[in-house]
């Protein structure tokens, strides 16, 4: 089966002009191939140009095509010592399978493979009927789905990358990975040479890991007053503060009780609009609330911070030698195209649409079992032990994905 | 030199770009150092690395500056030549806080001329009041990172720095303390270049280097309360959760993994023990972590920092899991594994055998 999909990928490699396969520095980087059906990474590639590496892979289509986020003296090295690291962009990588959408019940399933049992949605960490970590699971993508992973993409850059990190516009860009999110590279010099523990601390602070807020002004003088930081401060600190702002403000008095004691929560609700004139006041004043200690406001700031933390594949961020997919490759579990993205046009950005390789043609297939699948404008399913003849875009993608097969 | 670093600022701070020109300009040889005119210095150097061994922080000598500042390239060449990391990292540690002491004393902008000296971080100087606090300077956040991430206390996290336009915002405190880390880090880095492995003291120099090892070996005290290696049952609930994500190979935070390595040394499990504890974590690198293991190893007996962190912490950073009776009366994993040991050791209670060679 994989025989048509490689025919098809080969077409697409040989019309493809080289220079869409240049990426940055490309002498200094190491490249890697998974085949079709091969479970052996083909690494240690070293190619000079875009010609001679759409060269290799036209004659040898493969699957998968990463190239490394590090800079190299010896790509080609084996041995890591040899190769000599020069350095490595930073990665986000944003994966819808990581984000609790609701949609995840619609097309999401998971099975115990231990005693069996079986649900829908997001996957259990372990299973709920009898505790084992093995859990199978058959995972789809919508535009939901990727709606949300591209919400957070916007959240790493607009409120972290730019203000925090100080990175500006020209250092990264922002790839659909071709399947189930979207990978953010940062590419200024910046953040090249940092070592893993560096790159660790960079996923904790946009992941909101070990925040503690006392380190942000939070603090009772002892004279009881609480004091803390201004909204217009920067960083974390700021940002707590703003978040604290927008929980009370928007919150019902229920809302306020899941976070604090009773008593407390009445009266901050009760003096609301008290509250938020004082910690918007300059210096701002965060006390004189009945039962309203920093353990309270400690509880509502790590409440309030829930949504301004970003889901990341924290392992990605932290890896100063990672594989990653090379732009304009087709992903091998999708056929669809990774794919560079306009950062100030995101928002009307249409993955499911803009990165479909295949436009032309039909296929005729059988499919096992899907959900609902949308693939440039062509819809499907859900739908069930078929055979139909459909575009040839979206035939591939479930062949890819393994839902069906070529008739 | 510089407009405000003087000859005794030479002496207090010897990383300065100033310091080390001043010392290779004299063209000393180590060798002629155990001649009888420089007896003095050499006395100098002695006392310094004694009074590392015994945990004296003295501030710097300066009734006699010149000895004082060839004292120091002298004693870090006893160090060296001793090949112990016990005491390359007790000499590390004691000189970094004599220098974070000075440091405390010392004027803003002499702070700022010391870090622009000493090290290649491009520090500046800012104005920045915050309601209750002032951050007088900004360092690049890459220097920061690179300066930083050896602590391993929460108000070392990034997350909880002033961080704005890629720059960290720092107060006096705070810069003193990085100025003395990374002292110390280049003390300890330094140790493992190459040209050092083959490092031997100059033959005129063996008896004081004796001397030396011989006042290191009398001084180091053993931590034998604990038994010589993990006691499965008896382990904190933190401790075992972080365990279990090590046999699933999740990625361990920077927090766990010290957590764990502390703590298993702690507990007696040797460097290549807890090495293999962390073969099957997807971010391990084998080197590296050698490195960080060795670094904690080296520093145990000395009671001073390389403990786990206490529940408190591991709280904060969402690494607690477990309020057994245990947990309830300790306010740290090693008083918890103590207390439990203790308890299975009772006549009717458990016995703990040792398990080590299980793994996880
Ligand atoms: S209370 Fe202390 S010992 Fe117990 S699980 Fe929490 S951190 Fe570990
Ligand atoms: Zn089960
Ligand atoms: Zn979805």
């Amino acid at each position: 089966m994989h025989e048509i999909v490689r025919k098809e990928f080969r077409e697409y490699y040989s019309g493809l002009r080289a220079e869409d396969l240049e990426i940055p520095d490309m002498p200094e980087r190491e490249f890697a191939f998974l085949q079709f059906g091969g479970e052996v990474m083909i690494r240690h590639m070293k190619f000079l140009d875009p010609q001679s590496l759409k060269g290799y892979i036209v004659e040898n289509t493969p699957a998968h095509i990463y190239h490394s986020s590090a800079y190299y003296k010896a790509p080609e090295a084996t041995d890591m010592n040899e190769k000599g690291w020069l350095g490595a962009d930073l990665i986000f990588d944003v994966d819808s399978d990581h984000i609790r959408t609701e949609c995840k019940e619609r097309h999401d399933r998971w099975r115990c493979m231990e005693c069996g049992r079986d649900g829908t949605g997001f996957p259990p960490e372990s299973c709920p009927n009898c505790g084992m970590k093995k859990i199978d699971t058959r995972t789809w993508i919508c535009e939901d789905c990727l709606e949300a992973a591209k919400k957070e993409v916007v959240k790493i850059i607009d409120e972290y990358l730019l203000p925090d990190f100080g990175v500006s516009e020209s250092d990264f860009e922002v790839f659909f990975s071709g399947h189930r999110g979207y990978h953010i590279h940062v590419r200024g010099g910046t953040f090249r040479m940092l070592s893993g523990d560096g790159r660790r601390e960079i996923a904790d602070y946009v992941r909101g890991i070990g925040l503690d807020i006392r380190a942000h002004g939070f603090r009772e003088e002892k004279s009881g007053i609480l004091v803390g930081p201004d909204m217009k401060d920067g960083g974390w600190r700021g940002r707590v503060a703003r978040a604290v702002y927008e929980f009370v403000n928007r919150s019902s008095l229920e809302d306020m009780r899941k976070v604090v004691a009773p008593t407390v929560a009445k009266s901050l609700y009760e003096n609301k609009e008290k509250f938020l004139r004082n910690i918007s006041s300059y210096p701002p004043y965060w006390g004189g609330l009945k039962g309203y200690t920093l353990e309270s406001l400690e509880k509502i700031a790590f409440a309030s911070i829930k949504g301004l933390t970003c889901n990341i594949d924290e392992r990605v961020t932290i890896d100063s030698k990672r594989l990653i997919r090379c732009p304009n490759s087709l992903h091998g579990k999708s056929g669809l195209r990774t794919l560079r993205v306009n950062y100030s046009c995101i928002d009307n950005f249409d993955p499911l649409k803009e990165a479909v390789a295949f436009r032309h043609g039909s296929i005729r297939i059988y499919v096992k079992e899907a959900p609902r699948v949308r693939i440039g404008d062509e819809e499907l399913g859900p739908l069930k032990d078929k055979t139909l003849e459909v575009p040839l875009a979206l035939g591939l993608y479930l062949i890819c994905r393994g839902a069906a097969e070529p008739r | 030199m510089s407009l405000m670093l003087t000859k005794e600022d030479l002496a207090k701070y010897p990383f300065l770009k100033q310091s080390i020109a001043y010392i290779e300009s004299m063209q000393l040889n180590l060798g002629d150092l155990a001649a009888e005119e420089y007896s003095g210095i050499l006395r100098k150097a002695l006392t310094r690395i004694k009074d590392s061994i015994d945990r004296k922080i003295n501030p710097a000598d300066l009734s006699d500056l010149e000895s004082e500042i060839i004292s120091y390239p002298l004693s870090l060449a006893l160090v060296y030549g001793s090949k112990s990391n016990w005491l390359l990292n007790r000499f590390a540690t004691i000189e970094a806080k004599r220098v974070e002491e000075e440091l405390r004393r010392e004027p803003r902008d002499k702070l700022l001329e010391i870090a622009k000296s000493g090290f290649s971080w491009e520090i500046e100087p800012v104005d920045l009041r915050l309601e209750w606090e002032e951050l007088p300077f900004s360092i690049p956040l890459q220097s920061y990172l690179e300066a930083a991430t050896s602590f391993n206390d929460p108000h070392w996290k990034l997350i909880n720095r002033y961080v704005k336009g890629g720059r960290v915002f720092l107060n006096s405190g705070s810069l003193a303390r990085l100025i003395s880390e990374g002292f110390k880090t280049k003390i300890i880095r330094r140790a493992s270049e190459r040209e050092l492995h083959n490092f031997r003291i100059p033959e005129a120099l063996a008896p004081y280097l004796d001397e030396i090892q011989r006042y290191a070996q009398e001084n180091m005290q053993f931590d034998d309360e604990l038994p010589q290696g993990l006691v499965s049952d008896a382990r904190p609930p933190c401790i075992a959760a972080i365990m279990e994500d090590v046999k699933a190979g999740k990625s361990l935070s920077h927090m766990a993994r010290f957590a764990l390595t502390t703590f298993m040394v702690n507990v007696g499990e040797s460097v290549d023990d807890v090495l293999k504890l962390f073969g099957n974590v997807a971010d391990f690198d084998e080197g590296k972590a050698r490195y960080q293991i060795e670094h904690i190893a080296g520093m145990i007996g000395s009671r001073t920092k390389y403990k786990p962190p206490k529940c408190d912490v591991l709280r904060s950073f969402g690494l607690c899991v477990g309020m057994d009776e245990f947990c309830r009366n300790a306010k740290h994993p090693l008083n918890y594994y103590r207390n439990k040991l203790r308890r299975m050791r009772k006549p009717g209670g458990q016995t703990g055998a040792r398990d080590r060679k299980k793994g996880v």
